[in-house]
């Protein structure tokens, strides 16, 4: 009797640790890991965003370069902004990791939003120097 | 005796020399009404195109509307206020999401759009058909350039125009279930979206709404988008058409034009060569031009970028390039330039001639810079037209283009 009791109070904390472990670990898989993926990688990830736009929009252009004006150098520089499209697999690789680390697609369109409007804080500094002359 | 001789002497020279400059200012008018003439100055009564009057007032409701906006709390009026010259006062249009007009609106925490707001002056007058810094609706020389394809919503490019920031997310549109549903590129998507904001109108603008079906003759409930952009047109038309200014007076021998705006126009069609470009009856030819302006915000390519006519055509001879702006009521339409990083005419002038004087290269990130020079060397056809300038040059052709000011 007396060793079913303490069979089953050790079962009982047993469960509770077990269950107590497993909301810390739910808590640090959903909410921790997370934060500190998107804190550790965010200026990484925001850079990377910045690189592989720019050569994309570098091959943008020499691919409508190439159908509005073509000649040799246009396609030579089709094919160089081709290879260039390689720093994009930096911020595939990245953009993989981040998902596998918890942050939801949003969270990683809101940051290549921040990227993509990093200058914004320029112009209210513009208006503060000028507002004089408004 | 010889008192009399001196005094005579005295006054003889004086008499000439006031004759030579006499004489000298007269050439002057002459050379600067036929410079005029020649580069398609026209009265202001000659570009009015009239709008369809009874579509005005009603144009008037709707235009201050915040109806026009689904979701974002504004109208044309938040960006386009007459206290800023039609425009409205800031570098970058302040659009959904803030508080307040111009540069309080800014202040307010409201979304920056990538461009600076655009004046109204002359807009769909006579030969006024291309529209927005990139001119993604150009309707000059018989063209249907737009982004509906080879059907705009009318013929007019004005009323086409009009079909454009209501939909533009983040100008006038926030993004909510029902335009995540239908941000697509496609006639049909649109085509709802226009739907609702007309219905949107409908239930915001009554009376406006029933005076508008009431004159197009159709029933309140069949009133399409196109309808209320046609009412805006007709009040753009009206309220914002070319008035007569000190220039047409001149040019029509009623008002003089003081030594500094005199010499101003000479230079403006001589030295500076400010007429290659800024022609005809608006003083723009309405053709595309890389003038290095700083840029400032994040751009409408992003990044701090702008590559400007390139993303309404995708072609790569187009980057960087803008609209030549109009210059009628130009002193009151500060800041300028396509993302507003000149503060004043004087800087604006500069911009063409002397961009390095305008940026700190130091101060710029290594990829600012890089930007910078792209754009420096693409400018090489307005940089091998413009002259130098000195200040007081451009002073003078500031005060040439105030009497474009009405």
């Amino acid at each position: 009797m007396f060793t079913s009791t303490r069979a089953l109070k050790i079962s009982l904390v047993a469960v509770n640790v077990i269950a107590a472990l497993a909301v810390i670990a739910i808590a640090v898989k959903l909410l921790l890991v997370p934060a500190i993926a998107k804190y550790w990688y965010r200026e990484r990830y925001k850079d990377l965003v910045f690189q592989c736009d720019e050569v994309m929009r570098a091959h943008f252009i020499a691919k409508s370069q190439v159908s509005v004006a073509p000649s040799e150098e246009a396609i030579k520089n089709l094919r160089a902004a081709e290879v260039s499209l390689l720093a994009c697999h930096d911020y595939d690789k990245l953009w993989k990791k981040l998902l596998t680390l918890g942050l939801s697609e949003a969270d990683l369109a809101s940051l290549g939003l921040e990227a993509i409007e990093e200058k914004s804080k320029d112009v209210t500094e513009f208006v503060k120097t000028h507002e004089i002359r408004y | 005796m010889k008192y009399a001789i001196r005094i005579g002497l005295c006054l003889a020279v004086a008499v000439l020399v006031i004759s030579t400059v006499s004489a000298e200012e007269d050439a002057f008018v002459a050379i600067l009404k036929s410079q005029l003439e020649a580069n398609g100055f026209q009265p202001a009564a000659a570009l009015y195109r009239k709008p369809d009057e009874k579509l005005a007032p009603i144009g008037r409701v709707i235009f201050r509307s915040k109806g026009l906006s689904l979701n974002g709390e504004i109208s044309c009026k938040t960006c386009h206020l007459k206290d800023f010259g039609s425009d409205d006062g800031i570098p970058l249009g302040a659009a959904i999401g803030g508080k307040g007009e111009g540069p309080a609106r800014l202040m307010s925490g409201a979304r920056l759009l990538p461009r600076n707001t655009l004046p109204l002056w002359g807009r769909g007058g006579k030969g006024f058909d291309t529209f927005f810094w990139d001119g993604r609706v150009d309707f000059s020389d018989n063209k249907k350039f737009s982004q509906f394809g080879a059907h705009p919503p009318s013929d007019d490019a004005l009323v086409t125009a009009a079909h454009l920031p209501v939909v533009q997310i983040r100008e006038m549109l926030d993004e909510d279930a029902f335009v995540e549903k239908h941000k697509h590129e496609s006639v049909a998507d649109a085509q709802e979206v226009y739907s609702a904001i007309a219905a949107n109108l409908a239930r915001v603008e009554v009376s406006a709404s029933h005076e508008l079906a009431a004159v197009l003759g159709k029933p309140v409930d069949r009133l399409e988008y196109t309808d209320y952009a046609r009412s805006i047109a007709a009040f753009i038309r009206s309220e914002f058409r070319i008035q007569p200014t000190k220039l047409e007076r001149f040019v029509a021998g009623n008002e003089n034009l003081t030594e500094d705006e005199l010499r101003g126009g000479i230079l403006f069609f001589g030295k500076g060569h400010c007429a290659t470009c800024h022609s005809g009856p608006y003083f723009s030819d309405f053709k595309f031009h890389v003038v290095v302006f700083p840029q400032l915000g994040f751009g409408a390519t992003g990044f701090g970028v702008d590559y400007g006519r390139f993303n309404a055509t995708f072609d790569a001879r187009d980057l960087y390039k803008f609209r030549t702006p109009p210059l009628y009521n130009v002193e009151g339409t500060a800041p300028y330039g396509h993302s507003g990083s000149a503060a004043t005419i004087e800087e604006a002038i500069v911009a063409h001639f002397d961009p390095l004087r305008l940026v700190k290269v130091t101060d710029m990130d290594n990829f600012d810079r890089y930007e910078f020079y792209k754009r420096l060397t693409l400018s090489s056809e307005v940089a091998t037209t413009t002259t130098y300038l000195s200040d007081a040059e451009v002073k003078q052709v500031v005060q040439f283009l105030k009497t474009l000011s009405f």
